[in-house]
This record gives C-alpha cells, structure tokens and sequence, in this order.
C-alpha cells in the first residue's frame, strides 16, 4: 500500500484552536481563518463555489465532475473522516488534524480511522492548495486517480481550507473517557405495552454490555485498529416526552442540554415522531432504528435512520398490488381514523394511486368512536377497500357480525399486528396484509437466537416484533461503536452504520439490511400475505418481495 | 492504488474458470500503458488494473431494464453485439461514477462503431436503484442507445455478480471490475481495475484484430 500514502495531504501548527468543542450540539466550532466557515462549507457539501458557480474537478484520467458530484463530501464524507469503499480503494480522511498534524513518534493521538495512512506526511496551507489543484501530495508525489484536480481561486482555497480545519474531531457530547451516553425516546402517545417491552430489552441489553466492562484497562489511544480494548460503559437516558406534540422539541432540548448524549438509540413512538425526527435533524444528533410505524425522513436527511418506511410503503406495496391485478379497481374506498398514522398512509395510498384512473374515496372515522358499518356502507359503489384500522376496531368488525365487502380488501399489516390482526372469520381469506417482514417461518431461525437471550435474561415477550427490533438496533449500535475504535464523532457514526449494516445477517425480522449515502431505510420492500386458515396465525403469501 | 505490480491475482468465483494463462493483453500488444507495467512475460498488470481472460458460464437471470422491461441477462448478452459489462449502484461515490464515466468517454470515442457493442451496467445495490433511479444516473453520464441500465431482485444481481466473479458480500466492498466479450462464443477479458476510455478502445480493437 505505498502509493496509498500517496494521498495524503500535509500539515500547519495551530490547527487544533479550531477543536473547540460545542458541548449543547456536538457542531462545529467556528472556523478560525478565512470567512464565516459557511462557504467552505458549501464548496465541501455542496459542490458550490462562494461565487454561486459549480465547483469543478477535473481527472487525470479523464471526465469532468460538477457540482453536487465534485463536492468532497461525496467520498471523503461528511465528517471529513474518509472511507474504505472497494477493498483497498482508500479515501483517506482530510479532516483538519489528518492533513496537517506533524507527525510524532506513533503518531497515535489522532484517533484511528479505518481509512487513514499509517506514512503520511503533513501538508501546510501551500501544499494542500497545491494537492487540491495539481493533484501533487505533500510528498511532492501524484496523489490517487480518484482524486479530481480543482481550479479553486485563492479566496475559495482560504474558505475551503478553513472548513477542513473546522471539520476536526472534537469531543463529542455524551463521550467521556470512561462512559458513552446515549438516550431513548418515549412519545406520550406509544402503546404502554410496547413501551415496557422495548425498555426491558434495553436496559438489559445496556446491562450486558456493562458486565464486561474492564474499567482497569487504560483508555485507548490508538495509531491502529484494537477494536476489543474499546472499553467505555454505555449509560442510557430515557426521555419520556409528554403533553402536545408541538411542546416535544422544546422537551428534548431540555433533555439534551440536561444529559448529553452521543445518539439516540432505539425508542418508540405512536401517532406521530416527527418533531423527534425533527429535532435529532436539527441537532446533528445521530436517531437509530426507533420503533416507528410512520417514519418522516426527507430526502437530504441524515441523522435519522429507521428499518423501514413503515405505513407508507405499506400504502406503495398495496397500490402496487392494486395495479397487478387482471381486474382493475374503479373506486377504491379508505377507511382510516383522523388523527391516527393511518391518515397519512391513506393520502401516500393516493399519491401512489395518482395516474392510474382510478377513485380514492377517503371515509374518516373520528378519533373516538364513529359508525364503522356507516363508513363502509357510504354512498356510491366502491371495488376496492383499504382499512387502516387497529385491533379494537378489526375486533368491533367482527363484534358488529359485518359481512365482508365485495371486491378486494386490504388491511394495515403494521396496524392490525401482522398475524395478530383480529379480523373477523369471514374478512380472511378475502383480505390481502401488506407485510414488511419475512414470514414467520422464513424468519424463525434469525430470531432463535435473540428469543433464546430473552429467555435466559428472563425477558417476558410481549411484543415479539418491537423486541425483535430493539434488540437488533442494539447490536448494530455495539457492531458499529467498535468500528469506530475511538473515533467517537456523530456524524462518522451515521457513515460507518451505513457502510457496514449489509454485512449483519441476522436481521431479525427483516430479510437483509442495507443502507448508503442518501438512505434512510434499512429495509425496502415487503410481501402482500393473506391468512391461510380460517383461525390462527397462519400466513401464505401472494407475492415474491416487492419493493415498490 | 488500487492493483501493483506483485499483487496476486484475486481468484474469481467457483463458476470461473481461466482458459489462458497468459495475459491476453500482452498477446495483443496492449499492455504497458503505464511506464512501470511489465515488458513482457508477466501478467499485463498496471498500477490501475490487470487483464485476464476467462469463460464465463452466465446462469438464467432474470433483470429489469432501466427501461421498466423484465429481460433475461444472456438475451441482452447474447444479442450479437460485443459486450461491455460492469457493476455499479448509484450512490456510489468514489470508484462507480469514474468507471461510468469512462464507459461514457467509451461510448462517444466510438463514433459510428457505437451500434456494434452493448454497455451493460448491472446495479449491485438493486432495492435502492429503480429503473428510475438507473435512468437519471444514465442521464447523468450521457449513456447513449446501445449502452442500458438492470435492476432486478437482490437474488438476480448477487447471482449476476457471481456468474463473473465479481460478488464481495456488500456493496461497500465491491471492486471495479469491467468484462468485455467481442461476440457470443468469444472468451471474456476481465479487466480488474480501471482502464481509460482510450484504454477500453484499444482493448476492443486488439480483440476485434486478433479475436
């Protein structure tokens, strides 16, 4: 790997003043040199110059890359830390401290990153700016073929390099030297059920960890990868919100300011979790795998990373199937309550079913009560039904001995409780289930082994799936950690469970998980099911998995 | 960066099977693009990819186009043309837009030869990338009619990326690999690494001459 150390970019004294740290958020500390850091900001993510222009790279190979494509976050990353991608095609990190540190003897208070040059020579302001434009490393040798050559004038040189300096690892909030704090989420409105579920799993999975805590052992500082001697205890914080949604935010502000956290882990949520999306967005405060049925992630998004989009894949899998079939529907009717995740689901339904010709009537029931027999028996003809209903009101359908209607039904796989869904006899063999998961059968062996730790830790299973995912979440959050070593920096955080979750294979309920630069949902698809017996749980499924 | 001289050649999956020992692109004259690339008598390895030559047996995949079609992959291998097959996912960054780029400079460099080869880029990453999403990442490089995009299920790409040796078990740890074949019945050169567009020309026509 000598020419890798061909990358590297070198060094300037005073570079660590810029690693103040910002202990309420974990952002940047204001740039030192040059401008406001916004600019090079702009050039660094967004590919745009102070000019307004596109940032523009040329390669020696050949090829052009503008823009958003030449930005240098596309491959050294947003946090600057760089990436392995490709088995040896190195990205190396260009965060502040890694161009421009002298070099000591071991060289090992820069924390290790997977990416970084074990020989690297600092650069200084001069020779970065001569990297950047000629593509000449420090060493005075070419650097990568992957690295693209940048005619940034002088003024946007000054800005980009006072961003890189900005990007340098600080210390986060909520990472001590003995201790990794992170938080749980709780909305007033999660099932209580669930909730007790979710948090016997994670305290207890919290406790494990702990167990094997060595607190004799010295705090690494590493030149190179000792993943085992990472050895921090894990402390949780439950955030318990309450009261309107719209007074959420403000709560977790408090919470954060209060006790510090490095990420969100897990949590759970009912009819809405957008201002704890929100607020992890805004915050730069990494949000991982909560329980939620109606995830709200934008396309720019990158904090919060759920297992999948829950109620609104659901509505694309559902249309998906409509559009399938060798009968077409005419009109499609919906029936959902006001206020619950099921309205959202039916408007994505109708955003789905936009071009087909087809009539989306939507038939709202209140929050509370309501006639559901009214509702389905409405004015007008209607050949398709989607009920985004709960339990209690599947079991009302059976109370009220409602004959099924004609035409195709479907029902909220997510809402219903999958397999659990209390529909009534004569409503199953006519109704089609959305399903996210793999089936119970295909899915048993990736859950033997976490049924067997609930088992053991006297866990009580009272909602396997909100378990399942809990536990899961958990040891993605220990698998990615000690990839970190001790590069304890958010947003790396965010890249390297991006880039190392296709590697878990067991997925839990999910058939594989994968994510990328851009996602934010570990899982992309699901199968339409329907019961296969008249009582039970028994499911057979009507299609391959389809990802809509 | 990537290849060096020295490097031991990656051993492709259990359905490859090398039928020429010695390097292809010596025979035909086309190694040595880099000054520090053997003379003669060593695998053709440069410091950014190394040529060899296999015979590939491609099982029945089924695909999607980026055109919305279902196909199946040895129909749009075997349509006559010579192929040109890679393997990239859209939100790539680093080594994928620079192989696409180089299939694109291909492409144009071409001129008229174009209608006589096939660009095949298969997504690794296929739940992420819809046809879609392949059709503006094609737009983005300028592809042209003979050069298409596939989806498919994850099973039908990890199956495609077996058929030739290519699969690492996830997407962040693929390598570039591009294979050409000149026409159905021809033996694939593999060329591990990245090869310019001049490079890809001069590959196509060593083979089109001695093939």
């Amino acid at each position: 790997m000598k020419r890798a150390s061909l990358c590297w970019l070198a060094c300037a004294a005073g570079v660590l003043g810029a690693a103040l740290v910002c202990a309420a958020t974990g952002r940047p500390a204001p740039p030192s040199a040059a401008g406001s850091g916004k600019a090079g900001e702009a050039i660094y993510r967004k590919g745009v110059l102070p000019s307004g222009a596109p940032l523009i790279g040329e390669r020696e190979s050949g090829g052009t890359v503008e823009g958003v494509d030449a930005a240098c976050i596309r491959c050294h990353r947003r946090s600057g830390l760089g990436v392995l991608e490709g088995r040896g095609s190195s990205i190396p990190p260009i965060s502040g401290p890694y161009l421009f540190k002298p070099r000591t003897h071991d060289d090992n208070e820069l924390p290790f990153v997977e990416a970084m040059r074990a020989e690297r020579d600092p650069y200084t302001e001069e020779t970065l700016a001569r990297a950047i434009r000629e593509g000449i490393a420090a060493n005075g040798r070419p650097l990568g073929y992957l690295m693209p050559r940048f005619a940034l004038d002088d003024a946007a040189m000054a800005e980009l390099i006072a961003y890189l300096k900005v990007l340098t690892p600080r210390r986060m909030p909520g990472v001590t030297d003995t201790e990794l704090h992170f938080a749980t989420v709780i909305t007033p409105d999660a099932d209580p059920v669930k909730r007790t579920a979710m948090l016997d799993v994670l305290t207890q999975y919290f406790s494990d960890k702990n167990a094997a805590y060595r607190n004799t052992a010295p705090r690494l500082k590493s030149g190179r990868p000792v993943m085992f001697r990472v050895t921090r205890r894990w402390q949780l914080h439950v955030w318990e919100l309450s009261g309107a949604a719209d007074t959420w935010e403000a709560q977790l502000a408090a919470h954060l300011a209060k006790e510090p956290v490095f990420a969100v882990i897990s949590g759970i949520g009912g009819r809405s979790w957008a201002p704890v999306h929100r607020f992890c967005e805004r915050a730069g405060l990494p949000c991982l795998m909560p329980n939620v049925d109606l995830p709200d992630a934008a396309p720019d998004d990158f904090y919060t990373v759920y297992f999948s989009r829950g109620v609104l894949l659901e509505a694309e899998l559902i249309a998906h199937d409509l559009a399938a079939r060798s009968q077409k529907a005419q009109r499609i009717g919906l029936l959902f309550r006001v206020g619950d995740i099921g309205e959202q689901a039916a408007a994505a339904f109708s955003a789905a079913m936009g071009a087909s010709g087809a009539t989306v009537v939507s038939r709202r029931l209140p929050a509370h009560g309501g006639d559901l027999r009214g509702a389905l028996g409405g004015p007008g003809p209607v050949d398709a039904w989607v009920l985004w209903l709960r339990p209690d009101d599947l079991t009302a359908l059976a109370l009220a001995q409602l004959p099924p209607p004609a035409g195709s039904l479907y029902v909220s796989g997510l809402m219903g409780e999958l397999e659990q869904a209390p529909l009534p006899e004569s409503w199953r063999p006519a109704t089609r289930m959305p399903y996210l998961f793999d089936l119970p059968d295909q899915r048993r062996v990736r859950l033997d082994y976490q049924l067997g730790w609930f088992t053991a830790r006297k866990i009580k299973v009272s909602s396997l799936r909100i378990q399942s995912d809990t536990f899961l979440a958990c040891g993605l959050l220990a698998e990615t950690i000690s990839h970190m070593v001790d590069a304890f920096q958010r947003d790396y955080l965010v890249e390297r469970l991006d880039d190392n979750i296709e590697h878990r294979i067991l997925t839990g309920y999910y058939p594989r998980l994968s994510l990328g630069i851009g996602q934010n949902f570990g899982s992309k698809g699901g199968y339409l099911v329907h019961f296969s017996e008249p009582k039970g749980v028994k499911l057979a499924r009507d299609s391959e998995w389809i990802v809509p | 960066m990537y290849l060096h001289s020295g490097l031991k050649p990656t051993r492709p999956a259990r359905l490859v099977r090398p039928v020429a020992g010695l390097c292809l692109g010596i025979a035909l004259g086309i190694c040595g693009a880099r000054a520090d690339a053997p003379a003669t008598g060593q695998p053709a390895t440069t410091d950014r990819f190394r040529v060899s030559t296999f015979a590939y047996q491609v099982p029945a995949v089924r695909l999607v186009r980026d055109d919305g079609k279902g196909v199946l992959l040895s129909d749009e291998l075997d349509d006559g043309r010579a192929v040109f097959l890679n393997f990239i996912f859209t939100s790539c960054t680093s080594v994928c837009p620079l192989s696409s780029q180089n299939f694109s400079d291909f492409e144009r460099e071409l001129g008229a030869e174009r209608a006589r080869v096939h660009l095949i880029s298969i997504s690794i990453d296929p739940e992420q990338d819809t046809p879609a999403r392949l059709r503006d990442y094609a737009r983005k490089f300028h592809a042209g009619p003979e050069w298409q995009h596939y989806t498919g299920t994850q099973a039908a790409s990890v199956a495609a990326q077996q058929a030739f040796g290519t699969f690492r078990g996830a997407k962040m740890d693929h390598t570039p690999v591009t294979l050409v074949r000149v026409a159905p019945g021809k033996p694939w050169v593999r060329v591990d690494g990245l090869m310019t567009a001049a490079e890809l020309l001069q590959l196509y026509r060593s083979l089109l001459a001695h093939g």
